[in-house]
């Protein structure tokens, strides 16, 4: 949407009238106190859901009208929107990863998931041998099915 | 009486017919205006990359050791952080407005500009309230020793950053918390703290503004400066918005 008129010289910018930005702030404020209230309420690994969804209402809100950015050239709202897209990635790939890393045995010195105990791949050579035995040089054992 | 009420067609292109507010490498002043916006956008884009390194530390941190994070979230003031909430969101409205005043102010008018500098002046005044209510909560958690990494238990004096002798008068108990509770302070610091010095600079930049409105820079003609600080305070009280339930809300 074109927020210039045939005139190409001078500025011209869509103005919101005092109403609506009143209006705006009201639903912002009412978002907080629903999210406020919901925190109360105990709904488990939902309520983080909620407050988080509640909070990109607000965020789309601010974002679209107090900043203008519904009226305003589309290739801003695309560098805005590009953006939120890598934090997504970043949040992903991340929290993903950060997920799925074992827990460190230290008796056997080897990263060994908690849920399913499997070992880590790439194997280990265990710390403490019994006594009498002799490991070899590159003695590993070897992983079945811990490729995750 | 100004250059500003030339049209393309009788533009001559020589120095003499810019615009006081057109700097000489821009042939229109729509030109200029979206060359700044464009430029806002790419910087507030930097600024979103910017905190979400801290987002997503605090979504490991919290996914890796969830009780410690309800329990830790628990000693944090929900209604002085909904009132932060609330303080910066009507922050944003009067911003909104000193833009709006601006988009219209009749150039010289004295009325128009008194307009533009009330809500210049509400903003700063909301943003000044919100860093007040934040240092008291600080004041609070240090001397309750809630505190980031290696200082968390040792409740300290918040201005003279001494530590308080344990049974002395100001320093309350420890409240019993889980092992590794430092780690939310810690998130919860450097998260509050940079958003806080945000915050700073925004009443830095608002006071210039301010300043040049009084003398009359501003009007329906150039806007341009109210409307990017403005965008820049917008991404602060964004912020917030984000920062509250995950900081405050966990339940």
């Amino acid at each position: 949407m074109s927020e210039h008129a045939n005139d190409d010289y001078h500025v011209h910018s869509h103005i919101s009238s005092v109403k609506f930005y009143l209006g705006i702030f009201a639903t912002l404020i009412a978002c907080t106190i629903l999210t406020v209230a919901l925190s109360y309420v105990h709904l488990g690994p939902l309520n983080l859901a909620v407050a988080v969804v509640i909070a990109s209402l607000k965020a789309a809100l601010v974002v679209m009208f107090f900043m203008h950015l519904k009226y305003d050239r589309t290739f801003n709202a695309l560098i805005f929107v590009i953006t939120l897209m890598f934090i997504g990635v970043f949040f992903a790939y991340t929290i993903n990863d950060t997920g799925h890393r074992g827990q460190l045995d230290s008796a056997q010195g080897t990263m060994r998931d908690v849920a399913t105990g499997k070992d880590a791949p790439g194997g280990f050579t265990p710390l403490t041998m019994p006594a009498g035995t002799h490991a070899a040089p590159g003695d590993t054992k070897k992983v079945e099915g811990a490729h995750h | 009486m100004s250059d500003t009420t030339h049209d393309a067609a009788h533009h001559e292109g020589g120095e003499h017919e810019h615009p006081k507010y057109l700097a000489h490498h821009f042939d229109t002043p729509v030109q200029q205006f979206d060359a700044a916006k464009l430029g806002m956008w790419a910087f507030l884009a930097q600024e979103l990359l910017f905190f979400s390194g801290l987002f997503v530390a605090y979504g490991i941190f919290r996914s890796w050791y969830p009780e410690v994070f309800s329990a830790a979230s628990h000693q944090l003031n929900r209604i002085m952080g909904a009132a932060n909430t609330i303080v910066l969101l009507f922050s944003s409205f009067t911003a909104a407005m000193a833009v709006r005043s601006a988009q219209m102010a009749r150039p010289g008018n004295a009325e128009d500009k008194r307009k533009t500098s009330i809500f210049l002046l509400l903003t700063i005044v909301c943003a000044f309230t919100f860093l007040i209510v934040k240092y008291f909560e600080y004041e609070h958690k240090f001397h309750l020793g809630l505190l980031p990494g290696k200082w968390f238990g040792t409740p300290r004096d918040m201005l003279s950053f001494d530590p308080i002798a344990a049974g002395a008068h100001g320093a309350h108990a420890l409240p019993q918390l889980p092992q590794k509770a430092h780690l939310f302070y810690s998130i919860y610091f450097v998260m509050t703290a940079i958003h806080g010095i945000h915050v700073l600079v925004g009443i830095g930049v608002f006071i210039w503004l301010w300043l040049r409105n009084e003398r009359g820079e501003f009007s329906k003609e150039y806007f341009t400066a109210i409307d990017l600080a403005a965008l820049y305070w917008h991404l602060v009280d964004l912020i917030w918005i984000y920062l509250f339930p995950l900081l405050y809300l966990i339940d």
